[in-house]
């Protein structure tokens, strides 16, 4: 009789957890789900202007007091747009990295931040992170543009005023796979490999 | 009636009940500390969102905090430390839960909690009084931890039921964050 429920009972754990197991898939799907279906959600990410098309252009005041101008044809040097907030911790992560670039590259490149919401937030953020050597813009519009859903995300304008790169970056060698990507003249390393096979 | 409250007592106070509470504790403390050390970098940023700590303390915070968390889950696993590190833990979760709080009414949630460990794979989980209801309730579970009854002798299938509930109550655990971390972009959904 009691060898019977140590049975049952070893079978009613395994059944347990496995439904556990079933269950953690299932929120997580759900959590995947609303994220892809929401208005700005991942799933735009493949939306905006294309790689190889013209970048919309925008005439903006950066938050020192100039103005910029974003994307437009006969540029001279080419825009890595930058777009992040003050809360996002991988966005604070890359800066640094965002800074070595901006110096190793600045014979073609300028970087320029985006972002958007209240204005004294972002004075401050500008200042403590000591971003002071960039614009920086406020603009929905701008964020709208390129169809922005997740952060950190950077997009590549080229001298021409078309988008070169651009992509959620979580990394160094995300950002600088963005710069491969212009040099080979395709979309994504991604789409390069597939082009070779 | 007084009966069903004393069998509710002795069961809370069954060895099996009281050690997979602190072993599963134990996890959830080790998988925070391990995934916070991993990337400083970026609980330190997490950190700096709350508001709370001026910029020189950040660094030293982010060493701290998950420092203090190996303490407690390593004095839980022992019978001679485990009041010990029920104490750490419950002041552990007394300084994060009020940080949230603070967070809370000052109308600031829109940013990721830095909690990490086994909330970390659900994607961003931002502030908010259910992350202050979970932390009560492992609160509850480190007191209940602590309330053993060594009356009874332990059998072989004791730690079957010992095990099983530890993963039980660690799936749960992590299936309730995702919960949580879902709850505001279904949100989005529907205001849209």
């Amino acid at each position: 009789m009691s060898e019977a429920l140590v049975v049952s009972n070893i079978i009613l754990w395994l059944v347990v957890l496995a439904l556990l197991v079933a269950v953690l898939a299932l929120t997580r799907q759900i959590g995947i789900l609303y994220e892809r279906v929401a208005p700005m959600g991942a799933l735009m990410l493949d939306q905006g202007p294309k790689v190889g098309e013209p970048a919309p252009q925008f005439s903006l005041d950066t938050l020192a007091g100039g103005s910029i101008v974003v994307g437009g044809p006969g540029r001279s040097r080419s825009q890595l747009l930058f777009f992040l907030s003050p809360t996002c911790p991988v966005c604070k992560k890359l800066l640094p990295v965002l800074k070595s670039i901006s110096a190793s590259e600045r014979q073609w490149l300028d970087l320029v931040f985006a972002s958007d919401g209240d204005r004294p937030e972002h004075v401050e953020f500008y200042r403590k992170a000591g971003l002071g050597d960039f614009p920086y813009l406020l603009s929905t519009a701008l964020g709208m543009a390129f169809k922005v859903g997740r952060l950190p995300y950077a997009v590549l304008i080229g001298e021409d005023g078309r988008v070169r790169a651009k992509g959620l970056v979580n990394s160094r060698e995300q950002l600088e796979s963005l710069f491969a990507a212009k040099e080979l003249g395709v979309a994504s390393v991604q789409e390069f490999i597939d082009q070779r096979t | 009636m007084r009966d069903l409250a004393a069998y509710l007592a002795a069961f809370v106070a069954d060895p099996v009940v009281t050690r997979a509470l602190g072993a599963a504790l134990s996890v959830v403390l080790f998988a925070g500390a391990w995934q916070k050390l991993r990337d400083r970098e970026l609980f330190q940023a997490a950190l700096d969102n709350y508001r709370l700590l001026p910029d020189a303390l950040l660094r030293p915070a982010a060493i701290l905090l998950p420092a203090w968390e190996i303490a407690a889950g390593a004095l839980l696993l022992s019978a001679q430390s485990r009041v010990a590190g029920a104490g750490l833990a419950a002041a552990l979760l007394l300084v994060v839960t009020g940080a949230v709080a603070i967070n809370l009414w000052r109308g600031r949630r829109d940013f990721d909690c830095g909690c990490g460990g086994l909330s970390s794979h659900v994607g961003e989980q931002t502030l908010s009084w259910g992350l202050v209801g979970r932390n009560v309730l492992l609160l509850a579970a480190l007191a209940l931890s602590l309330g053993e009854d060594n009356a009874r002798l332990l059998v072989s299938i004791d730690y079957l039921s010992v095990a099983g509930a530890t993963l039980a109550l660690l799936g749960l655990y992590v299936s309730s964050n995702q919960l949580m971390a879902n709850h505001p972009r279904l949100q989005a959904l529907r205001n849209y």
